[in-house]
């Protein structure tokens, strides 16, 4: 793509006319040296560019149908859930700098954070109903995403990481629901992960090996704390890229043929 | 100046200099993955674990009324003692792992409902397993020791005279 209408930097042999004029475009050269394309966007070249050049709109591609930007087309799940995770992601990293992932402390940090910590009622709320947002959109995104068959050929594939991208949801919800360490958190992960005792042949290995222990204790906590905020989102990051990629890699959103 | 390299994909790659030295290192770094990946699944295998103990002394004899009951949650377990003879039942719901409760006639469990008479046999809801009996025995200091690592048939007992 070319790039227009940059200045270029002033010849160094051109003396000190050729300084000024150095420093006077200084601010255009700046700006040019972030920016590819000029802030003001006015023939449609120029505004495609502006999409196509920025990192953060680079989301949509820069060419959509005018179908696809209805909102009965998808009704924004997909990206409805993208943002419930960026929610969670921030307010995570947040409840992360007062939460220790101990059994005596846990229960206390987390009453701490409802009770003392300025804020903290909004973002652990905020990460409570986003958390449970998600898991919603989630499963709304694959009714819409199947409804409308877009989970057919040439878009089988991105389906399976969908499916992929629920199960890490769902786990992430599981992983997080014992880090209160209270009576529901405590007795939901015992009930739990006692289904997973019901796998044939390495079920009692399953839930030795998901809680570090044969009972719910410190080692659970420790292990569930460590997947939910660094295994489960670093994975949830990578296949939410690849998702993405290969939404336009198979030809941007569905559509009936002949639209 | 460029050379020319001839670009095709012809059958007998696997038998060229350079397609075997690709297969080579294709072979090498899967091996390596895939000892890094059984090395990182034992590792992550715990070889100590911190829980309560499976061994457990619960008192002596004869703190213990004939018809006494008595509960260790965090062990999962009680020691009843019927006239001169104790046995530990677990209290591990074998449904979903709940801790159940004793009554009159056996236990309840409070999650799902399931319901077992005083051997542990089930009786009522969904549990699948009857109640195990753990080895009851006397330790050297004359406490009663449990080893929840020794299961017996129900209806087995240590019989001890106080």
């Amino acid at each position: 793509m070319t790039v227009t209408n940059v200045p270029r930097p002033v010849d160094p042999d051109a003396g000190q006319a050729g300084l000024v004029a150095s420093m006077r475009s200084l601010p255009r050269r700046m700006y040019h040296s972030v920016f590819r394309s000029p802030p003001l966007p006015r023939t449609e070249l120029e505004r495609s560019q502006s999409v196509a050049n920025n990192f953060f709109f680079h989301i949509h591609s820069s060419k959509v149908m005018e179908r696809s930007l209805k909102l009965k087309a998808t009704f924004g799940l997909g990206l409805m859930t993208f943002y419930t995770f960026l929610i969670l992601c921030v307010t995570g990293i947040l409840l992360m700098f007062y939460y220790v992932p101990t059994p005596e402390a846990a229960y206390d940090r987390m009453l701490d954070l409802r009770g003392t910590v300025f804020f903290g009622t909004f973002l652990r709320n905020l990460h409570r109903w986003s958390a449970h947002a998600m898991v919603a959109l989630v499963i709304l995104h694959m009714v819409r995403v199947f409804l409308t068959g877009a989970h057919k050929a040439p878009r089988e594939f991105n389906w399976n990481v969908g499916v992929v991208l629920l199960l890490l949801t769902l786990f992430s919800s599981f992983t997080g629901y014992l880090l209160p360490w209270d009576q529901l958190a405590y007795w939901a992960i015992v009930v739990g992960t006692s289904i997973a005792k019901y796998a044939p042949i390495m079920g009692d290995e399953v839930r030795f090996f998901l809680l570090g222990d044969d009972t719910v204790g410190g080692e659970a906590l420790l292990r569930f704390y460590v997947l939910h905020v660094v295994v489960l989102p670093v994975a949830l990051t990578a296949l939410v890229g690849l998702h993405f990629w290969r939404i336009r890699k198979d030809g941007g959103l569905a559509r009936p043929q002949d639209s | 100046m460029t050379k020319s390299v001839e670009l095709t994909r012809d059958a007998d790659q696997g038998k060229t200099r350079r397609g075997f030295l690709a297969l080579a290192s294709a072979a090498a770094l899967a091996a390596a993955a895939g000892t890094t990946g059984l090395l990182s699944v034992l590792f992550m295998r715990p070889r100590v674990t911190y829980g309560p103990p499976a061994k457990l002394l619960v008192g002596r004899p004869d703190s213990y009324a004939s018809g006494t009951v008595l509960e260790f949650p965090d062990s999962r377990l009680v020691v009843r003692r019927t006239g001169n003879k104790f046995a530990a039942i677990s209290t591990e719901c074998t449904h979903l792992g709940c801790i159940v409760a004793p009554t009159d006639t056996g236990f309840d469990c409070p999650c799902h409902g399931s319901r077992f008479d005083s051997l542990g046999n089930v009786t009522g809801g969904p549990a699948p397993k009857p109640l195990p009996w753990f080895r009851v025995a006397v330790a050297p200091n004359g406490e009663l020791e449990v080893d929840k690592r020794q299961v017996v048939d129900a209806g087995t007992t240590l019989e001890v005279t106080t």
